[in-house]
C-alpha cells in the first residue's frame, strides 16, 4: 500500500505539472500574444516573432492620443460602475428578501430570474433597438445599463442568495431581539458579514458590463455611450490599406488590464470567510 | 422584571401543531424551566415570548400586557441563543454595546454599563477581541453579556449550555443560577436535560410533543410525577417500571406483592420506583416491610458518591406492553425487564454477584398503563 503510493507519487506530480501547464498555456498564450502585439512597431507586426524585437510605446500613444478612445473608456468605466452598483444594491435586497421571508412564489423569483440570465441577448437586441429609439434611451448611458441589469441582476441575486443561505438566521434574530428593526438587522449585521460576497458579485458583475460588446455595438452610435469593447471596432489604420492591428491590441490590453488588477486585487477578499466565530465550529 | 402569562398558546406550521394549548404563568423574579425531548415545541414556546415567531392562538401578557402583536425590539428581553450568535465582525465590546447603542443610549452610559457587565461576567480580557479568537465558554459568556448589559424585563435562554463541554457546562449552571439569584431577572430557561432542569429551575414545565405535561418544583416534578412521561424524564438514572395488578387490596409485581390502596381490583397497573428506593439486603436481617427478591449483578456503575447496579427481573405472566421503551434495549426481549438500583457506595459488589434487594413500599407510583396518568402517588400517600 505504502509503496504503490511512493511509486504513484512522481508520475502524479508529472501529470498533474503537465495538465496545469496545458491549461494556463491555453489560457494565457493568446493574452501574450495580445500584448506582443501591442509592444510592436506598425512595420513588425506581422513579423511572425512570438516576441517584439523592438520593444515600442506606439500604439498606445497612439491609441490614448484618440479622444474617441479616451470617450469611451470613460462611457465604459462609468456604465460598468453604475450597472454594477445597481445591480448589487437590488440584488442584496432581492436575495435577502428571498432567503428570509417566507413569501409564496420565491422559488418562482429565483427560478425567473435564472431563466431571464439564460436568455439569448441576441433575440432582443433587434426590438430593444426600435424601442430605445422611439422613447430615447438610444445612444445613452441608461440605454446601456437597463439591459445589462437584465443579465447582471439575476448573477448578483443568484450569488448573493447562496451566500444569504450560509449565514446563521440567529444573527438575524439575535439583532431583532436587541432591539434592531428589520432594516437596522440587514445594515448592521447581515451587509458587513455578507462582504466577501458582495465583492464576488460585484466583480462578475463588473466584468460582464464591461466586456459586452453586443448591446454596446448596438445601441450606440457615438461617442456619447459607446464603449470601448464597440470603439475598438470602429477603429481604423493610418491609411486604408493598413490592418489598425496594432491600436486594436494596445486597446484590448487597455480595457483587460482593469479586469486583471480588480480580480488580483480582491481574491483574498472575496475568498475569506468572515464568518468564522458567529456560531460554534 | 416582569411576570410572563401564557393563556392557551398554540403555535401551527403548515397544519401540524408545534405548540397546543400551553397556559403558564411565569412570577415576576422566577427562574422557570422549560425542558422536554427535542421537537417537543420548547424552543418555538420560548421565541413566540421573544416575539421571533407569530402565536397562532392564545394570549401572551407581560406584566399585564398583551405583547401578541409587539415587535420584538418593544418587549425588551434579552434573548441567549444556542448558537450564541454574536455578530462576528463586532469585537465583545462592540457586540455588548451593539442593544444598547440601537436603544440610543449615550457613548458614557453604554460605556458603563459594558464595563459593569464585563466584570460581572469577567470578560474585562476580552473586551477588544472578536468572537473567533475566543473559546466556546467565552463565547457563552460574552453572549450572557450582551444579554446583562440590557437590563431586561427577562431573560430568554435557549438551550444556552448543550455547546460546552461537560466539565464547563457544570461550572456555568452554577454562574448561571449565581448570576440570575443576584440579577432578580425573570428568566425562561430551555433545555432538554433533565439535570438542568433539576438543577436551575424555581419551576419546571415539562413539555412534550406541544404540550404541558406538568408544572412545579423540582421536587414536586420528582416526587409527584403526574404521567409516566414526567416520571420517565425526569430523574437521571430514570425510574424503573414494571408491570403489575391490583387484587384485593394487593399489588401484585414481578418481584413480589405489596399492599397498596386506592386501586380498582384486577385492573393492570404500572408501577414505578425510584433506584434509589431499592435497599441491599444483608444476612437474613429482612427488617422493614415490602418484597425482597433475588437478583443477579449485570452492570455496575460505581461513582465515588453513589453506586448504581443493573439487573434483570423476569416479568413471568405479567403484561408488559405500554411499558414505556427503555432506551438501547431491543424490543422483543419482554421476558425481562432491566431495572438500575442506587445502593450504598461502600457495598463491594462485582459484576455477577447474586444479591437481595428489597422494594420500599412506601414509595411505589402506580400509574395507567393506557393513559400513563398517575394512580396513587407513593410519596405523596406516606
Amino acid at each position: 500500500m505504502t509503496g504503490r503510493v511512493a511509486e504513484g507519487r512522481p508520475l502524479e506530480r508529472l501529470l498533474w505539472g503537465a495538465g496545469g501547464t496545458v491549461v494556463v498555456s491555453y489560457a494565457l498564450i493568446p493574452v501574450f500574444w495580445i500584448v506582443s502585439l501591442s509592444l510592436k512597431r506598425s512595420a513588425d507586426i506581422g513579423d511572425g516573432h512570438f516576441f517584439p524585437r523592438r520593444v515600442s510605446l506606439e500604439h498606445y500613444a497612439a491609441v490614448f492620443g484618440d479622444h474617441r478612445f479616451s470617450a469611451a473608456l470613460l462611457n465604459s468605466v462609468g456604465i460598468a460602475a453604475l450597472s454594477t452598483l445597481a445591480a448589487v444594491l437590488l440584488g442584496m435586497f432581492a436575495a435577502y428578501a428571498i432567503v428570509r421571508l417566507q413569501f409564496p412564489g420565491r422559488r418562482l423569483v429565483l427560478a425567473a430570474a435564472l431563466s431571464i440570465a439564460m436568455f439569448p441577448p441576441i433575440s432582443i437586441i433587434g426590438p430593444l433597438f426600435n424601442l430605445w429609439r422611439t422613447i430615447g434611451l438610444y445612444d445613452t448611458w441608461a440605454g446601456l445599463i437597463l439591459p445589462y441589469m437584465t443579465f447582471t441582476l439575476p448573477l448578483a441575486i443568484w450569488t448573493l442568495a447562496a451566500f444569504f443561505r450560509e449565514l446563521p438566521w440567529d444573527l438575524d434574530r439575535a439583532a431583532r431581539i436587541d432591539g434592531a428593526t428589520p432594516l437596522q438587522a440587514f445594515v448592521h449585521v447581515i451587509v458587513p458579514l455578507a462582504a466577501p460576497a458582495v465583492f464576488t458579485a460585484g466583480i462578475l458583475v463588473f466584468i460582464f458590463a464591461w466586456n459586452d460588446f453586443l448591446f454596446a455595438s448596438a445601441l450606440t452610435s457615438t461617442g456619447n455611450a459607446r464603449t470601448v469593447p464597440a470603439a475598438i471596432a470602429f477603429f481604423t489604420g493610418s491609411s486604408r490599406f493598413e490592418q489598425p492591428t496594432g491600436s486594436i491590441a494596445a486597446a484590448s490590453v487597455v480595457v483587460t488590464l482593469p479586469i486583471i488588477l480588480v480580480v488580483l486585487l480582491f481574491q483574498r477578499r472575496i475568498v475569506a470567510g468572515l464568518t468564522a466565530g458567529a456560531v460554534k465550529e | 422584571m416582569a411576570a410572563i402569562e401564557l393563556t392557551n398558546v398554540s403555535k401551527r406550521f403548515a397544519g401540524s401543531s408545534a405548540v397546543r394549548q400551553v397556559s403558564l404563568s411565569i412570577r415576576d423574579g422566577e427562574f422557570f424551566v422549560l425542558v422536554g425531548p427535542s421537537g417537543c415545541g420548547k424552543t418555538t414556546l420560548l421565541n413566540m415570548i421573544a416575539g421571533l415567531e407569530d402565536v397562532s392562538e392564545g394570549e401572551i401578557r407581560v406584566d399585564g400586557e398583551r405583547v401578541n402583536d409587539i415587535d420584538p425590539r418593544e418587549r425588551n428581553m434579552a434573548m441567549v441563543f444556542q448558537s450564541y450568535a454574536l455578530y462576528p465582525h463586532m469585537t465583545v465590546r462592540e457586540n455588548m454595546a451593539f442593544p444598547l447603542k440601537l436603544a440610543g443610549l449615550r457613548r458614557d452610559e453604554i460605556d458603563r454599563r459594558v464595563t459593569a457587565a464585563a466584570g460581572i461576567l469577567e470578560l474585562e480580557a476580552l473586551l477588544e477581541r472578536r468572537p473567533r479568537a475566543l473559546s466556546g465558554g467565552q463565547r457563552q459568556r460574552v453572549a450572557m453579556g450582551r444579554a446583562v448589559v440590557r437590563e431586561p424585563r427577562a431573560f430568554l435562554l435557549d438551550e444556552p449550555l448543550s455547546n460546552l463541554d461537560a466539565r464547563l457546562r457544570v461550572q456555568m449552571r452554577t454562574a448561571i443560577a449565581r448570576l440570575q439569584r443576584r440579577l432578580g431577572t425573570t428568566t425562561v430557561y430551555v433545555t432538554h436535560d433533565q439535570t438542568e432542569a433539576m438543577t436551575l429551575g424555581d419551576r419546571i414545565a415539562l413539555l412534550h410533543e406541544g404540550e404541558v405535561l406538568q408544572i412545579g418544583t423540582p421536587r414536586e416534578l420528582y416526587e409527584q410525577p403526574a404521567s409516566l412521561i414526567v416520571a420517565g424524564f425526569i430523574g437521571s438514572p430514570a425510574m424503573n417500571f414494571l408491570p403489575g395488578r391490583c387484587t384485593a387490596g394487593r399489588l401484585e409485581l414481578p418481584v413480589g406483592p405489596l399492599a397498596a390502596a386506592g386501586v380498582a381490583d384486577g385492573s393492570p397497573v404500572i408501577a414505578g420506583f425510584r433506584p434509589e428506593h431499592l435497599h441491599l439486603v444483608r444476612g437474613e436481617d429482612g427488617q422493614g416491610d415490602g418484597p425482597v427478591f433475588a437478583a443477579r449483578v449485570e452492570v455496575i456503575e460505581w461513582l465515588g458518591a453513589d453506586l448504581f447496579v443493573y439487573f434483570d427481573v423476569a416479568l413471568r405472566d405479567f403484561e408488559a406492553a405500554n411499558l414505556p421503551a427503555e432506551p438501547g434495549v431491543v424490543p422483543g426481549t419482554d421476558a425481562r425487564r432491566s431495572l438500575v438500583a442506587r445502593i450504598d457506595p461502600g457495598a463491594s459488589l462485582k459484576e455477577g454477584d447474586a444479591i437481595r434487594l428489597r422494594l420500599d413500599p412506601a414509595h411505589v407510583q402506580l400509574f395507567d398503563p393506557h393513559r400513563g396518568a398517575c394512580l396513587a402517588p407513593g410519596g405523596a400517600e406516606h
